[in-house]
């Protein structure tokens, strides 16, 4: 079993993104406990390569290929999960675009990091309006909510989520970021976390959850 | 002489048959898989006229003989006009010009060199400058008024435009219906009315598509309004290669050249004949930072293919560069010498994005007058050499003889002037000269000529009666958004 265990994290560190599926469905056919190929075999893998990234040793392409491998695997692992019992992540992070702005790529890689570094991430897309935030920060009770704003007419509107969220649902705490906000900015809305790039976003997420 | 950049030389990158290979593969790309077009008023319009749309994918595909009969009515020569017409820029496949980067929402602090949102003052300050700088020739707001009320920070950026420099405004800030019409309104009292705006526009919109293939609503429906109301337009596509197009430079001049002609299409539909620049700022992501690897030698190339697609259709260009560098110095001139250098010796009619760092985000004033001068340096570059009497000046050799020199030659004088750069910035003087001056760096220069500037430069403001508009306008504009204007305390 921890052969085929790790063989699964060797997928992930090596981007087997088109056979992963069939080493997941194997995993389950043999009986192995999906919540320890989850934990020892993805989790272990992305971590790898999301250091790999963080140092500077592989390219971001690579980065997302094994994102995209972990996520076929899960595709597959997760529905096996008995009923009950939950993987265990850093915490569960929703995450969007604010509203009237289509800037995508920051918040897409956020994400990645996110997800490789352990979080369970929920993207709610771009041009997300503030209704929708809070409608799903209730109904998902993240630990954090993460809201991207790229251009100086919409970086209000993170202002706007962040005043009726926390006394809506005190407990999820904010990252905010995009190329205008700064940590002053970013202070001066209420946000418990700020960061200018995306390996800065996983060290304040797990600062907030920590 | 004329205003702008004269060019004498010029390199290709794409052969004729790169150029036709590039048209038909976009052609295939529009017809096949066609773009996502998210405004509804813009999807009746394709759909009238022949496209297949999908509703639900709000998606449309465009047949060939809609998109060649778009570039055939497209114009070629577009001036866009200035407050004082000695600073008219004629885009006309011929001539060159200058743009500073835009919209930047951070600036460092020129008297405390602290980094910081960006405010009306540092607006003012920085379009004082552009219009005092020879190589700037059309104006970009470049930061926004960020200390302004967030619903009207880009009417407060066009005011403060208008009133600090005689060249012609181009701004990035009509994305939506609304916006589209009140800047325009803006434009006409400063022209003096509508009837004379049409005539001479004095400002402009730049609009980016969204890649890859994807227009956003509310920019298309506001480059509608723009069209109807006389307002030139650039289209601007900027894939990044490896993210948001294919890594390779070509494939993403192919995704964003679909871009354009699309929003081409569509313009053209509603408005037979509008003004429309073709725009392109592709640069590669870079894999290793995830920033945009502004005024890479790959920006570079990507808006000099970007203008021989343009002029391969008739239509003037308007290409990015900008710098990665997060201070003014080495990197900085490194990075605005070859992102603007490739595409000069292509032909650029308009470039845009010098003077901003950190990837057109903030603003030092000195990097401006820094990128003026490379601008300078390169437009000596590209102006071209010619044989005549004049400049082969046999007649002075044979007076001069063997052995002796030219410096008391009229010649001499005369070709001092137009034949060689006279720099600003960079120091030529002696070791000895320059120890003794303090050892000055080219940015301590550089702020002593901004403070020159600042302290020297006057530009007439616009008649009170136009600034009473222009205030009305944006009074009337403002709106209580997201639960007030004041950020939550
Ligand atoms: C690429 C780009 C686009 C693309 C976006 C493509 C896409 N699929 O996302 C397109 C062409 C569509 C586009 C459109 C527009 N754009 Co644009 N765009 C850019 C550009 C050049 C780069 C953005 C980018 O992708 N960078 C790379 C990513 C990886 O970096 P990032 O987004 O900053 O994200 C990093 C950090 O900020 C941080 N981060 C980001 N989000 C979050 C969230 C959290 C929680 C945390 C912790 C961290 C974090 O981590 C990320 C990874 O390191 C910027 C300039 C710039 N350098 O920022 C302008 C810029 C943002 N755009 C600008 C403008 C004006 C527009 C338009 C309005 C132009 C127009 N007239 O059409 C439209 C917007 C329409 C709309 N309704 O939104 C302006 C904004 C100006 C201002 N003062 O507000 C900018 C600053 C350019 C400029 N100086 O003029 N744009």
């Amino acid at each position: 079993m921890e052969e085929i265990v790790t063989r699964l994290k060797n997928a992930v560190i090596n981007y087997e993104m088109e056979t992963i599926a069939d080493l997941a469905k194997q995993i389950v056919d043999q009986g192995v406990d999906p919540l320890v190929a989850i934990e020892q075999g993805l989790a272990e893998g992305i971590k790898t390569v999301g250091e790999r990234f963080g140092k500077g040793e592989i390219f971001l392409p690579e980065l997302v290929m094994g994102a995209e491998a972990m996520k076929a695997a899960l595709a597959v692992l997760e529905p096996a999960v008995p009923a009950g019992q939950h993987r265990a992540t850093l915490g569960k992070v929703v995450i969007g675009t604010v509203q009237d702005d289509i800037h995508e790529i920051g918040k897409n890689l956020v994400s990645t990091m996110l997800s490789s570094n352990g979080f369970e991430v929920v993207d709610l897309g771009v041009n997300v309006p503030a209704a929708d935030f809070l409608k799903k920060a209730g109904e998902l009770k993240p630990n954090i909510l993460a809201m991207s704003a790229l251009m100086t007419t919409t970086m209000p509107r993170m202002g706007e989520i962040i005043a009726p969220l926390k006394k809506e649902n005190p407990s999820v705490k904010t990252i905010v970021g995009g190329a205008p906000v700064t940590d002053v900015y970013a202070k001066e809305i209420g946000s418990d976390g700020y960061s200018g790039d995306a390996s800065g976003a996983v060290d304040s997420a797990k600062k907030l959850v920590g | 002489m004329s205003y702008g950049i004269q060019r004498g030389i010029r390199f290709q990158i794409l052969s004729e048959e790169d150029l036709d290979r590039i048209h038909w593969g976009t052609l295939h790309i529009l017809e096949k898989v066609g773009v996502q077009v998210d405004s509804p008023t813009c999807r009746k319009l394709l759909k009238e006229n022949g496209c297949e749309i999908d509703e639900k994918a709000r998606s449309a595909k465009i047949p060939s003989h809609l998109v060649e009969e778009a570039i055939r009515k497209k114009k070629s020569t577009i001036t866009l006009a200035a407050r004082n017409p000695k600073y008219d820029a004629r885009l006309d496949l011929n001539h060159s010009h200058m743009c500073a980067n835009g919209n930047g929402a951070v600036a460092v602090d020129f008297e405390t060199g602290a980094r910081r949102n960006s405010t009306k003052k540092d607006l003012i300050d920085s379009t004082t400058l552009c219009d005092a700088l020879p190589n700037v020739h059309v104006h970009w707001p470049m930061v926004s008024s960020t200390d302004m009320p967030p619903s009207v920070v880009h009417l407060h950026d066009l005011e403060a435009s208008l009133n600090h420099t005689e060249k012609h405004v181009m701004y990035e800030t009509g994305v939506t219906l609304a916006d589209a019409k009140n800047l325009t309104a803006m434009g006409y009292a400063a022209a003096g009315g509508e009837k004379e705006y049409r005539r001479r526009p004095i400002t402009s919109c730049l609009q980016c598509t969204y890649a890859p293939l994807q227009h956003d609503a509310g920019v298309m429906d506001a480059s509608l309004e723009f069209a109807r109301s006389g307002v030139p337009l650039v289209f601007f596509c900027m894939p990044q290669p490896g993210a948001t197009g294919p890594a390779t430079m070509v494939g993403s001049v192919v995704v964003g050249n679909a871009e354009v002609l699309s929003a081409l299409v569509m313009t053209q539909l509603s408005t037979p004949g509008a003004a429309v620049i073709y725009g392109l700022g592709i640069a590669p992501l870079d894999m290793r930072t995830t920033v945009r690897a502004g005024g890479s030698p790959e920006h570079a190339i990507c808006s000099a293919m970007g203008t021989e697609m343009a002029h391969y259709y008739g239509m003037p260009s308007c290409v990015g560069v900008s710098g990665t560098a997060k201070e003014p110095g080495i990197q900085a001139a490194i990075e605005t010498y070859t992102g603007c250098v490739g595409p000069l010796l292509a032909g650029a009619d308009l470039m845009c994005g010098i003077g901003l760092l950190e990837d057109s985000s903030c603003l030092h004033l000195e990097q401006v007058v820094i990128d003026d001068e490379i601008v300078g340096a390169i437009a000596r570059l590209i102006r071209g050499e010619w044989a005549c009497d004049d400049t082969m000046a046999l007649d002075v050799i044979e007076k001069v003889g063997i052995g002796k020199n030219y410096l008391a030659q009229k010649h001499t004088m005369q070709y001092l002037k137009t034949d060689h750069f006279m720099p600003t910035l960079i120091d030529r003087r002696s070791e000895d000269n320059w120890s003794k001056t303090g050892k000055k760096s080219m940015k301590d220069t550089a702020r002593e000529k901004v403070k020159k500037i600042l302290a020297e430069h006057k530009v007439p403001a616009l008649p009170d009666d136009v600034n009473k508009q222009l205030v009305a306008i944006i009074e009337n504009s403002r709106k209580d958004l997201w639960g007030g204007e004041s950020k939550v305390q």
